[in-house]
């Protein structure tokens, strides 16, 4: 999983899931300051992937979002933002620009 | 990524590995060994080493008696290496026991395998979620009996097993979760609740087991509020089949009590 290393050597420390209930198992166990999901994770195409901010935040609602999709259609891209998404990325975007958007959401 | 690539290394041979942790019987100065607790760990280095993990993850695949049936498996073959006569709880879903039809022969052919006498067998009934069938799982409650099996309630007061639960199974052990028993040396309001449990069970004819027992206060409280049998890391935490006989000299030390 290269962002879960990339991630570690930045100094945070990460859980990765590759699946939709996987992570919904780790998110009902532990409190997390940041969540980046990829949409493909879901297995559901469309706003209905979304559910996972939803996931998030009736487990911790101060928990950053942060999504990313390589098939994001604005529709989506908006919709992530009405549900309470800190950020929407499109695919391909490169580490460290993932690592800033994080940083800067911590930061906040 | 393949869907359900975790669960096919849950399930994947050593996927799953059963630990033991004791449950004790309390006495004035002193404990023994009244049985153990079979539980699962799922694979090394991944999330679901943590049981809460894995269970929950199992459960919102909605896989549980898959995954009930490879704990059990392993977890019989395990206890093949503890004492003869040694009483195991083995957990298992109410939505397994509703559901799975085959489950009493898939048990006694586990247990006959592994020369485990049904009698030597509780079935602690776990429920997160409320869709299983009533009737069969009551109906399954009494196949179970029939053989022999005891039936305990895990995670009395929390989710599921509820006033309704308790009345459905009649269970013969009622668990009391850590959630309760955590701080109840000091706590008035868990006293009163765990008293409460307690004459439940005498009404029940029940017996109740004390989950998360950490430190000598909380057996001291216990103890007060009548309660004898117990399960935490003051006795012991889970441990691997071969290193039960240890726990067995441990038991024997001396337990300052009032």
């Amino acid at each position: 999983m290269a962002m879960r290393k990339y991630f570690e050597g930045l100094g945070f420390i990460v859980d990765g899931a590759y699946e939709l209930e996987e992570a919904q198992a780790l998110l009902a166990n532990y409190r997390y300051d940041l969540v980046i999901a990829d949409l493909r994770l879901t297995g559901i195409g469309g706003v209905e992937g979304l559910q996972i901010v939803s996931d998030v935040h009736q487990r911790c609602a101060n928990t950053r979002v942060v999504l990313l999709s390589a098939f994001g259609t604005p529709e989506i891209e908006r919709e992530s933002y009405n549900r309470g998404a800190d950020a929407f990325l499109h695919k391909p975007k490169a580490m460290m620009e993932i690592a800033h958007v994080a940083r800067t959401l911590l930061d906040q | 990524m393949p869907d359900h690539r975790a669960l096919d290394a849950i399930l994947q041979p050593g996927g799953i590995t059963p630990v033991f942790q004791p449950i004790c019987d309390v006495d004035d100065g002193h404990w023994t060994i009244a049985g153990f607790e079979c539980l699962s760990r799922g694979p090394k280095g991944t999330n679901f080493e943590s049981a809460n993990v894995l269970f929950d993850y199992v459960r919102l695949k909605r896989e549980e008696t898959l995954v009930d049936r490879a704990c059990i498996t392993t977890a019989l073959a395990a206890a093949r290496a503890l004492p003869a006569e040694t009483h195991l709880g083995i957990n298992v879903h109410a939505s397994t026991l509703g559901r799975d039809s085959g489950f009493v022969d898939f048990l006694r052919g586990a247990a006959d395998t592994n020369g485990i006498a049904f009698h030597r067998l509780t079935i602690e009934v776990v429920e997160h979620a409320p869709p299983w069938d009533g009737l069969s799982f009551l109906s399954m409650l009494d196949r179970l009996r029939g053989h022999g099996a005891r039936i305990a309630l895990d995670d009395v007061g929390l989710g599921q097993s509820n006033f309704k639960m308790l009345l459905d199974v009649c269970p013969d052990f009622m668990k009391i979760d850590r959630y309760f028993i955590e701080h109840c040396a000091t706590d008035p309001n868990r006293q009163a609740v765990i008293e409460v449990v307690t004459r439940l069970a005498e009404r029940f004819g029940a017996r109740v087991i004390a989950e998360g027992v950490e430190d000598e206060a909380t057996v001291k409280a216990l103890k007060l509020l009548g309660i004898t049998l117990m399960q935490g890391f003051y006795f012991s935490k889970p441990v691997d089949a071969l290193d039960v006989p240890a726990l067995y000299e441990s038991a024997r030390m001396y337990l300052p009590l009032p």
